[in-house]
């Protein structure tokens, strides 16, 4: 692993500022990197031929570097138009091909025919300047100025915004006085037309001193372009760090002209000459500065994020997302719950009898477990992918950034500023990405009390039970129960935010909230339905592993009796291990109103992952009542009755407990360890207890409250 | 005539002037173009008592308290000054 050098040191000349203080590990560019467990599906790292040359995407955040990346190495990172989407180091091949030279001088060397040629590209996370003022600035600091020098990439790519030029030339100042091989990619170029920018790209190249190569990732432009000025500088000799003339300055050990990196200048004084040399490229380089130029954006901007209106908007635009959800998805799924309950599920038993396995207990694992658990997450396939859409389309259109300003009031009641809120905006999707997205928080506490609130945001996974019930219990009302839930998860992170402010963190002082709100704009169905289609591949690849692998397990425990006499498989589900082990934990519950071992056994499956409890269900009630054919809304009608018999006829009361404590309790595994390797073992277990006493004591409340209305 | 950036009005051209923040947040805001001499102007109010600023071409939300440690000078008073001086 790559060392940090202690604070205040400089390397090549840098004064080091102090580093945000985490415990981050530390890829390095030329090692490969574990995979990091997600549901979003972000791909880990690709392997280039060895000695392939190390390529670095460094920018300001949200100018397009993940959509670069993906598009020159088709991988799948996340992306979104909004600070902060990448807060990892992502690796990927990037193929391209040499172009044949176009001379015929014989004395030539260039190749005669284009050549193939493989990079290994680098997705560092944004950053404004390499300065760093959170975890993920710092990694990007750490891999291109505090590592050794074989460490360095073989050239950096500095993407910048051409709409918003003066901002994305600060890093490249910076990379510029590192001496390394640099091309700016200048992205956003169709915003900046529209906004009357005109950017001379030869101009700009020159005052630079680097080439300047025009791309659109979004439509897939300028790829051929950017490989080329790539290979340019790779081919010529490595720049000289860039200089200044520093007459008469004291603190210049050097001559007229002088390497900003050996130049003496305090720090203020070195950001004082960057802004100069970036006024001098911006005036050299563009015909308009696009001042005052954004109606659109800003018509929209005058509603999204108006003192009153702003929240009311927010809290619309997410009511709607689950409202189209629910009603869009219903009949499809309705439609493939009765292929995977009828034809699928007979079919299997047609073969197994015909092969004399029929009545036994491999039907049982194969019909009702692996069957009915499959296909019961497939019938959430359209749900999942809707929200998904819906999600992408909110992130690409640039809505996002607006939520955060929207809601960076109430985040500050709990002592979080507002950039916390894309975490946690990130953790209703799935909790494992949001805990890592903590990262984009300066402060350690912070990160710590953000990491332990993403578990009470509702994840994707929670969506299918509050579905499954909401639709069995309240068909008509289904959208707005689970618009319900999601509010309580809102309200759940403020109040445990409070009760952390108040009891373990009064000191903590909040950040200011300095964002930039990108333009709004129309969605591209590519790129929308990319990001769709890597989180439902990520959703299904990671429930349906694990739905695999707990139905196993169950099917395993119902079939070891618990009572003597019996054999393998031959006991009811009631007298198994599997109801033995509910069973004891089942009066803990009976003061919410759910104490039957049926309901519990799937508390005690979700805690492993919440994609699996539906499943679990499913094998629960039909091994428990093997006599009876299955039908379309079966399972409802079980759980209508355990609902009923454990809460004394305040069925009402007892699902809004159970759904409660749904959303309180652990959200699963993989989250735990995504929580293990950013705030560390011992918050990571204070969070898990948190979550059981917090699920417990409000699922009893409610409850308790409940049955005296319902 | 100075004033901080919670009591600038909506819509007038404004000079920045200087950011009594904590270092990192001068930065900052620097990186995103508000420094001295930067020109902008407050398009926005925003909950919280926040305002977006409209500075080359960017537009940045800055909360409440941050507001009242940035100073500004409105375009109108400089011109004013400088007819006086003429």
């Amino acid at each position: 692993m790559t060392e940090v050098r202690d604070r205040g040191e400089t390397t090549q000349g840098y004064a080091a500022p102090p580093r945000p203080d985490a415990t981050l590990a530390r890829p390095r560019f030329r090692a490969s990197r574990g995979a990091t467990p997600s549901c979003h599906g972000d791909v880990p790292g690709a392997a280039a031929p060895a000695g392939s040359p190390v390529v670095a995407l460094v920018g300001a955040p949200n100018v397009g570097k993940s959509t670069l990346f993906n598009t020159l190495t088709g991988a799948k990172r996340t992306v979104g138009n909004w600070p902060g989407t990448t807060v990892e180091v992502g690796r990927g091949v990037w193929p391209t091909t040499r172009a044949a030279a176009t001379c015929d001088c014989e004395t030539c060397t260039c190749p005669r025919q284009a050549e193939p040629v493989t990079f290994t590209l680098v997705d560092l996370p944004g950053a404004y300047s390499l300065d760093p003022a959170s975890p993920d600035e710092a990694l990007t600091r750490e891999l291109l100025v505090d590592v050794e020098p074989d460490e360095l990439p073989d050239a950096v790519v500095v993407i910048a915004d051409a709409a918003h030029l003066a901002r994305s030339l600060y890093i490249v100042a910076q990379v510029r006085e590192l001496g390394l091989p640099l091309v700016v990619a200048l992205t956003m170029n169709d915003v900046a037309r529209h906004r009357g920018i005109e950017i001379d790209t030869y101009a700009l190249a020159e005052q630079i001193g680097a080439p300047v190569v025009a791309v659109d990732p979004r439509r897939r432009q300028g790829e051929s372009n950017l490989a080329a000025a790539v290979l340019g500088v790779l081919d010529a000799e490595r720049p000289a760090p860039r200089a200044v003339d520093l007459p008469g300055h004291d603190g210049s050990p050097c001559g007229a002209m002088c390497p900003l990196a050996d130049c003496g200048l305090e720090d203020l004084e070195l950001a004082d000459e960057r802004f100069e040399w970036i006024d001098g490229a911006v005036h050299a380089g563009t015909r308009d500065t696009g001042d005052a130029r954004r109606v659109r954006s800003d018509l929209i901007d005058r509603f999204v994020t108006a003192p009153v209106l702003g929240p009311v908007i927010f809290l619309a635009v997410m009511w709607l997302v689950f409202q189209i959800t629910t009603t869009v998805a219903a009949p499809l799924q309705d439609a493939l719950d009765g292929i995977f309950t009828g034809p699928v599920s007979d079919g299997t038993r047609g073969v197994l009898a015909g092969v004399g396995l029929g009545g036994t207990p491999v039907e049982g694992f194969l019909v009702d477990g692996l069957v009915a658990g499959v296909g019961m997450l497939l019938t959430f396939v359209p749900l999942m992918a809707l929200m998904f859409l819906l999600l992408a389309l909110l992130e690409d259109s640039g809505y996002m950034a607006r939520a955060a300003v929207v809601t960076d009031r109430m985040m500050r009641r709990i002592g979080l500023p507002g950039r916390a809120f894309l975490p946690l905006v990130v953790g209703f999707g799935c909790n494992v990405p949001a805990v890592a997205a903590t990262r984009i928080l300066p402060n350690a506490r912070q990160r710590v009390l953000t990491a332990l609130l993403v578990p009470f945001t509702s994840c994707s996974a929670r969506l299918t039970v509050y579905v499954l019930l909401a639709t069995t219990f309240y068909p008509r009302q289904a959208g707005t129960v689970v618009f319900a839930m999601y509010l309580v998860s809102i309200l759940l992170v403020v109040a445990v935010g409070l009760l952390l402010k108040s009891t373990l963190w009064r000191t903590m002082g909040a950040d200011p909230l300095v964002i930039d709100l990108p333009p709004y704009q129309l969605p591209t169905a590519r790129l929308t339905l990319s990001v769709m289609w890597q989180r439902l591949k990520g959703f299904l690849r990671t429930a349906s592993g694990i739905i695999v692998a707990t139905v196993c397990v169950v099917w395993l425990l119902q079939s070891i009796p618990a009572v003597s006499g019996a054999g393998f498989g031959e006991v009811p589900v009631s007298d198994s291990v599997y109801a033995a082990v509910a069973k004891s934990i089942a009066p803990l519950l009976s003061p919410a109103g759910f104490g039957q071992w049926e309901t519990v056994s799937a508390l005690v499956v979700g805690f492993i992952a919440k994609e699996a409890v539906i499943s679990s269900w499913a094998q629960t009630y039909a091994i428990a009542e093997p006599a009876s054919e299955r039908e379309p809304g079966q399972l409802g009608a079980q759980l209508h009755q355990t609902f009923e018999m454990a809460s004394g006829g305040h069925t009402g009361a007892a699902l809004a407990a159970f759904m409660v404590f749904l959303l309180a309790y652990t959200p699963c595994v993989a989250t735990l360890s995504a929580q293990k390797r950013e705030i560390g073992l011992r918050w990571t277990v204070f969070g898990v207890l948190l979550q059981l006493v917090v699920a417990w004591a409000l699922a009893v409340a409610t409850f308790q409250i409940g049955r005296m209305i319902w | 005539m100075t004033l901080t950036l919670d009591r600038a009005p909506i819509g007038e051209p404004l000079v920045f002037l200087e950011a009594s923040t904590a270092p990192e947040v001068a930065r900052r805001l620097a990186e995103l173009g508000l420094r001295r001499g930067a020109h902008l102007t407050c398009v926005q109010r925003t909950s919280g008592r926040g305002r977006v600023v409209s500075v080359a071409g960017s537009r940045i939300a800055i909360d409440a308290a941050t507001l009242v440690r940035l100073t500004v000078q409105p375009i109108s008073a400089l011109d004013e000054l400088v007819r006086e001086s003429a």
